[in-house]
């Protein structure tokens, strides 16, 4: 399968400001614009904070390619919605909500960009910590982080070598054709996953919880 | 203790719409103490099957499987942690978006300082030679890349035992012999399934698997000798004649 991008970028090593900032301020930050889209109702507003956003981005030193890149993914879905908003709602709404959006996916790239995985997943770890006497394993919810992570690109790729095959075989419009394959190499890949993840022991109960 | 050792062993599985089971593997015994130990045989004869039982991923349905001691069914997270499993395809095996991510994956559980396990990565990397791909995306490898990667992720934990399910199968002739070279110098026990013929003529010890019954079991030349002939008599059953249905 080829290579596939992911709708938010991949961490990118440096030293800026943006990379030594910790991990907590800058998940606020994202936390914050997620809340912030239900709040502003200004489509201004909207437009400084992805201005602010992007200037984070490119202060990190990621590069306006993979800003546009990260933009360019979402951008066949927000025109999609921009359109059905403006038509129901108007020009100022439909903008503040594709702005809001807009806002959301290069925060959550800031912090993929400028973060490890593995300090992501530290993160998470340390989440969950509260809720292990209510018998969560914290490494366990890091695990499902990371698969969902590398799942949702997979799934686009599946996606894509499937609807080549489909135009190579003249099937480019029967929906089946293009939906059973990539279920059924979706449901093949989610096995493999687990053997793979069980043959390396990720994702078994932590020592203390274990009998072995 | 440091052997593997099947008793009386066999693998059966559910078939919808019957009351019988099938046999995947039929009852074997076999004590595996050699460093390198190939099996060879037809696709579906039960080689994975086999290969699997070694850390738990299939249990047996009658019989024990115990590795170094440990017990596949009652011990199966020891047996995990000693018995390092390497699958056909990397890209199903390997879990991150880059090398040192998913070496790092690995490590978590054993090394709880992020520091420490970066450090550890950068060696494990380091020896196997990756250390320019550690930060490229998994898709832009090659696929022996990408095979030395899942090969090095497995080995970060320093298993007892490597088990490699046909992992040259995706391999061109090049990556093959990287992949030849660098099994050959590890000092893991080694028991690697595979069609490739030149690659089962390295091992210490090959067994032939043929339709769930482990028809020969000794040095590796005369092992590749017999599947050959198996081959060769499956083929003479063949309607060469007819074209196909």
């Amino acid at each position: 399968m080829r290579g596939h991008g992911f709708l938010i970028a991949n961490y990118v090593p440096g030293n800026s400001l943006v990379h030594r900032t910790p991990l907590w301020p800058k998940f606020l930050v994202v936390a914050a614009c997620g809340a912030a889209s239900f709040l502003i109702v200004d489509w201004i507003i909207s437009l400084l904070v992805f201005a602010v956003m992007c200037g984070l981005f490119l202060l990190s030193g990621a590069g306006l390619r993979r800003l546009i890149r990260a933009i360019w993914l979402v951008a066949p879905i927000v025109l999609v919605i921009g359109l059905f908003q403006w038509w129901q709602l108007g020009g100022p709404t439909a903008a503040r909500i594709v702005l809001n959006v807009l806002v959301c996916v290069v925060a959550a790239s800031v912090l993929t960009a400028t973060t490890p995985v593995q300090d992501l997943l530290d993160g998470v770890v340390a989440l969950a910590k509260p809720f292990r006497p209510l018998g969560a394993d914290p490494e366990r919810f890091a695990l499902t982080i990371a698969v969902m992570l590398r799942s949702i690109p997979f799934i686009a790729g599946a996606f894509s070598d499937v609807r080549d095959s489909a135009r190579a075989r003249g099937l480019e419009r029967n929906p089946r054709a293009l939906v059973l394959p990539v279920f059924i190499t979706t449901v093949a890949y989610a096995r493999q996953t687990g053997d793979a993840l069980a043959a390396r022991g990720l994702g078994e109960p932590d020592d203390a919880a274990s009998g072995n | 203790m440091n052997s593997i050792s099947f008793s009386r062993v066999s693998v059966r599985v559910a078939v919808d719409g019957s009351d019988t089971p099938k046999t995947l593997l039929h009852d074997f015994s076999l004590d595996l103490v050699e460093r390198r130990i190939g099996v060879i045989g037809a696709n579906g004869s039960g080689k994975s099957t086999l290969l699997r039982l070694l850390n738990g991923l299939v249990q047996p349905g009658g019989g024990t499987v115990v590795v170094h001691g440990d017990d596949t069914v009652t011990a199966v997270r020891r047996v995990r942690s000693n018995v390092g499993f390497v699958f056909t395809d990397p890209l199903s095996q390997l879990v991150m978006p880059t090398g040192r991510e998913d070496v790092e994956l690995s490590l978590r559980r054993s090394i709880k300082n992020s520091k420490e396990r970066a450090a550890r990565a950068e060696a494990v990397l380091g020896r196997f030679g990756l250390l320019d791909l550690a930060d490229q995306s998994i898709y832009e490898l090659s696929g022996g890349e990408r095979q030395l990667l899942a090969l090095a992720a497995v080995l970060a934990v320093n298993p007892k035992v490597l088990v490699l399910d046909e992992p040259s199968t995706l391999l061109d002739l090049r990556n093959r012999e990287l992949l030849r070279r660098t099994v050959a110098g590890l000092d893991q026990q080694v028991i690697m399934s595979t069609h490739d013929l030149d690659l089962a003529l390295d091992m210490d010890r090959v067994l032939v698997v043929e339709s769930g019954r482990i028809v020969f079991d000794g040095d590796a030349a005369a092992g590749v000798a017999r599947y050959r002939a198996l081959c060769a008599a499956a083929l003479d059953e063949l309607p060469m004649g007819k074209a196909p249905q």
